[in-house]
């Protein structure tokens, strides 16, 4: 049977969902097993409600699951806090399977009962963005979209009339669209974090479009592929050699691609322009709190030490909020970018906490959201 | 603002209750000279001592900040300035990053007999923050 480890190209049985599924829907047939065996209560999927939008749902109903959408790269949601106190199996892009680490070593989510089947992702793109984009540079009315794409470096769009444009990506970030600033130096393309990783990179030959990639990282894994396979709802057979070394090539360039843009982005400023330039960035600050509800990783709730000690009567030069947050974050800031989705006055605060976490994550060799064993550095006080 | 050589800075000082402010104390004591510029807060232990409570100093005006507390394996409860060093590095590579100069935020380890150390220590860090002059958080209306 199948071992920790093994790499697998698999499928749904079901056509319908084989169909509907962006590569052959396996995750969706996963799932499904493990909420109809009783493996889990619950599972967390998105709720299809246009191209540019889609709800995280919590379900118990086993139609809902094989209903859910396929992959969606325009929708930057972190599933993370849905996982809190639950018995449930979720998917995730790397980034949400990182949170939802880091929420386990804050003692928030049980990873013995939360099923983790993570998904490939090169990036996600913010909407609003993406609706400008399509009609500023692809010339396409939003609404006609039936379908996208991402192959060899190139965006594609589906329109309604069967027609299809693609421009590379490279093209369209230089233009100031295409994916999230923090997708464009995240890291992660394959979430070797999760319990099954899943993706297309690496289906080849007839398969292209209608298999899914999956390597199963560890026991849990193993369960909910044996799960889904004793309950004949997913076909597997064994990856050839090519299907992985095009999986590892994949990775690869996206990898190196993140690398590249990091140096880029994080030139150390000089030691004299950095503090103007943070000042003048959070100074924008509405104190509106958004960033610290998004966070996926933040786990102090509403009485928090960001929030207590902060008075908007004390005119500090500096907003106290924001000190302690990047303080706190320091060790633990996974990238995922939602403080800076949410933020109503659009300040780039990712990439300024980015700023302050990449030189302390690497001065400490600690990668946040990889390992559930390692605990986080500020934590770490021994009581003797 | 008048010349440099005139402005005094302001330094907050968090001393241990058991170790650097019995040192504070035993340089007034053994009567070692030391400039009027700081301000000690005493806390039970250099353990206490909060990045936020650093942060609130300089904020508030200080022109440096200064944490002090018993040498490593002397803690009057047991290990917390384990704790404080472990939360400095953070605090270190912070104000470092956001541009302050390094020589406004020190770490020093001060035990409750050594008041010389104390007040060269003082001594030391008023003659180069005078050199730096003001820190640019101070907040206007403070000198």
């Amino acid at each position: 049977m199948v071992e920790v480890g093994d790499k697998l190209v698999g499928y749904a049985t079901d056509d319908e969902v084989r169909k509907r599924g962006a590569s052959g829907g396996l995750v969706t047939a996963v799932l499904a097993a493990a909420l109809e065996k009783g493996m889990v209560e619950s599972v967390v999927v998105l709720k299809h409600i246009d191209e540019y939008e889609a709800v995280p749902i919590i379900t118990d109903d086993v139609e809902e699951v094989l209903a859910s959408t396929g992959s969606m790269h325009s929708v930057p949601v972190n599933l993370a806090k849905y996982a809190v106190d639950r018995k449930v199996a979720m998917p995730g892009k790397p980034c949400d399977i990182k949170a939802v680490i880091e929420q386990s070593k804050r003692n928030k989510i049980d990873l013995d009962n939360t099923y983790l089947v993570g998904l490939n992702c090169g990036g996600t793109m913010p909407p609003v963005l993406t609706k400008q984009m399509l009609i500023e540079m692809y010339d396409i009315d939003p609404e006609d979209v039936v379908g996208e794409d991402i192959e060899k470096g190139k965006l594609i769009y589906r329109t309604k009339d069967g027609n299809e444009k693609a421009i590379s990506i490279e093209e369209l970030e230089e233009a100031g669209f295409g994916r999230r600033k923090n997708c464009q130096y995240c890291q992660l393309k394959i979430p070797t974090n999760s319990d099954l990783a899943c993706g297309n990179w690496g289906v080849i030959g007839d398969l292209a479009g209608s298999a899914t990639f999956c390597e199963v990282m560890n026991e849990k894994g193993k369960r909910l592929i044996e799960n889904a396979v004793e309950a004949g709802r997913i076909e597997v057979e064994p990856a050839s050699d090519k299907a992985i070394a095009i999986r590892e090539k994949v990775n690869g360039v996206m990898v190196k691609m993140g690398e590249t843009t990091q140096e880029k982005v994080f030139t150390q400023m000089p030691d004299e322009e950095r503090l103007p330039y943070y000042r003048e960035a959070l100074a924008d600050c509405i104190d509106c709190g958004g960033c610290k509800l998004a966070c996926p990783v933040c786990s102090c709730g509403d009485d928090a030490k960001c929030t207590l000690f902060h008075n908007l009567g004390d005119n500090y030069k500096m907003s106290m909020f924001h000190l302690v947050r990047l303080l706190h974050l320091s060790d633990s800031c996974i990238g995922c970018g939602q403080c800076t989705d949410v933020c109503p006055v659009d300040i780039p605060i990712t990439r300024i906490q980015m700023s302050f976490s990449i030189p302390a994550q690497t001065r400490l060799n600690y990668k946040p959201g990889m390992n559930a064993d390692e605990k986080p550095p500020f934590f770490e006080v021994m009581i003797q | 603002m008048a010349d440099n050589n005139d402005w005094e800075p302001k330094i907050v000082a968090f001393c241990c209750n058991w170790c650097s402010y019995g040192g504070a104390d035993t340089a007034g004591m053994g009567r070692f000279q030391q400039p009027a510029s700081t301000r000690v807060i005493r806390v039970m232990c250099s353990g206490r001592i909060d990045p936020l409570h650093v942060y609130n100093a300089f904020l508030e005006g200080a022109d440096a900040v200064l944490v002090t507390g018993c040498h490593l394996g002397d803690c009057h409860y047991v290990n917390g300035n384990e704790k404080t060093e472990l939360k400095y590095q953070f605090l270190e590579e912070m104000v470092k990053q956001l541009g302050l100069e390094p020589e406004r935020l020190h770490l020093n380890w001060i035990s409750a007999s050594e008041g010389e150390r104390f007040a060269n220590f003082i001594n030391d860090v008023t003659a180069k923050v005078k050199e730096i002059g003001p820190s640019p958080l101070k907040p206007e209306g403070v000198s």
